[in-house]
């Protein structure tokens, strides 16, 4: 079978096409054309069936672009690196084009999500933003990477856990739209942790007990004590450094941190509800973004209140999980025994607008 | 009304959050670095009036939290990343230049 990616001036050719031999393909694209949004990308597979015919399939495609800032806080930068063009050789450009094509494939093969949007929204990101810049976010509209400083961090795309987080947070503006402060905010922090993770899970097919379940791996340098900025099998012991101290996740509700910092310690406090998926997921092996990241998924799309709590979230899905497997099936009991754990009771809780 | 000439200040800067959510603070007293006209540079910051943040959409972004203070008065001002421009970042970058 030829897989590829179509982007749209190629879906356009495609359509043109005038011979009998490509009729189911040009037929696909033109349909694809007239369906789709201006910038849509497609892909088209290819494959014989049982008697030799030409089977043209046409599934959803990323339609990636990618800007260099070099090294300045101008956004978005020159574009480097457009769908379907060749490897730039510029180490955190392609990472990014790679990243985002595999954030995309796995909302869209696993999830059924056509992107960030749900209806095929281009994928913008901006790489070597800043100097020596040590962070890497999303802007509401577009992910940004920085170089990192050389002395604690590299590049932040070296980590597809990092691509994943910040393309998640999109999925999480289009879908549950949590506050960025408090409880919502570590619930929006710990679903893009959920999903950066299960992007790098899915992209080397691994299972629950082959993922390291570690987001940021290998962004520090050599000089640093840890392994990556969280775990989320363990919070608390991503790291432990003379210089940067003690990786400072709690991971049961009782170690909750309330601070003014860090929007009310969105980053901090994201390990409580990061250990519950990863206790659900263990529970029920296999591979995390089939059951597990199923029902995180379903939760998203319930009508959650932009101020959500853990407990509203948490039986959110609880009740995703019924849906989709049974209020009695092992699904439910796990996602109920992995909040459980981590000191969120799923009871009852009348914010959840469900 | 300006407070150029008073004797001492204390500046310091702390920045949460960020994809790793590490908390990093820099610290300098006027005396520290005399050189630098420190009251020039916190009075051109428009304390009382902070703009919102750009765009309340956004994620892992830095936060910063900007306190200067010279004895008699403290003033202190919380900012997102894409509001540290301007007289925020001149004083900022100054005091991380010039940390103790």
């Amino acid at each position: 079978m030829v897989h590829g990616i179509v982007p749209p001036y190629l879906l356009a050719r495609i359509a043109e096409l005038d011979d009998e031999r490509f009729a189911t393909a040009a037929q696909a694209a033109r349909r694809a054309l007239r369906y789709d949004e201006p910038r849509r990308a497609a892909r088209l597979n290819f494959s014989l069936d049982a008697s030799n015919n030409l089977v043209v399939e046409l599934t959803d495609g990323p339609n990636r672009t990618i800007a260099d800032a070099h090294n300045d806080e101008t956004l978005p930068g020159a574009v480097v690196r457009e769908e379907g063009d060749d490897p730039t050789g510029d180490v955190a450009a392609d990472e990014a084009y790679d990243g985002l094509g595999a954030t995309f494939a796995l909302f869209s093969e696993v999830y059924g999500r056509n992107s960030i949007d749900g209806a095929g929204l281009p994928l913008d990101a901006t790489v070597h933003y800043g100097v020596e810049y040590d962070n890497a976010f999303w802007d509401g509209q577009r992910m940004v990477f920085g170089d990192g400083d050389g002395e604690i961090f590299g590049r932040f795309t070296a980590s597809l856990t990092v691509i994943g987080h910040e393309l998640t947070h999109g999925v999480t503006q289009y879908t549950a739209a949590l506050e960025y402060q408090g409880q919502s905010g570590a619930l929006n922090e710990s679903v893009s942790d959920v999903f950066g993770s299960l992007v790098e899970q899915y992209a080397l097919g691994q299972s629950t007990t082959e993922a390291s379940w570690l987001i940021g791996a290998g962004l520090f340098t050599a000089e640093v004590e840890g392994a990556a900025l969280r775990s989320m099998r363990a919070p608390g012991t991503a790291y432990d450094d003379d210089v940067l101290g003690k990786d400072p996740q709690p991971d049961h509700l009782s170690g909750y941190v309330d601070t003014d910092d860090d929007n009310g310690g969105v980053h901090i406090n994201s390990g409580i509800p990061n250990r519950a998926f990863f206790l659900a997921a263990d529970a029920l092996g296999g591979n995390a973004w089939e059951r597990a990241g199923q029902i995180w998924y379903d939760a998203l799309a319930l009508e959650l209140a932009p101020d959500t709590t853990f407990a509203q979230f948490a039986l959110a899905t609880v009740r995703a999980a019924g849906t989709r497997y049974g209020e009695s099936s092992a699904e439910a009991d796990a996602v109920r025994a992995g909040w459980s754990t981590v000191g969120v009771e799923t009871g009852d809780d009348d914010g959840l607008r469900v | 009304m300006t407070d150029s000439g008073s004797d001492s200040y204390t500046i310091s800067v702390v920045r949460s959050g960020g994809f790793a959510g590490l908390r990093r603070e820099w610290r300098v007293t006027s005396t520290d670095a005399p050189d630098v006209d420190w009251a020039a540079l916190i009075d051109a910051c428009p304390w009382n009036d902070v703009a919102k943040p750009r765009d309340s959409r956004a994620a892992d972004r830095f936060v910063w939290r900007v306190e200067a203070s010279d004895g008699s008065r403290k003033r202190t001002a919380k900012l997102d990343d894409g509001q540290l421009a301007g007289p925020w970042k001149a004083l900022v970058d100054q005091v991380r230049s010039r940390k103790t």
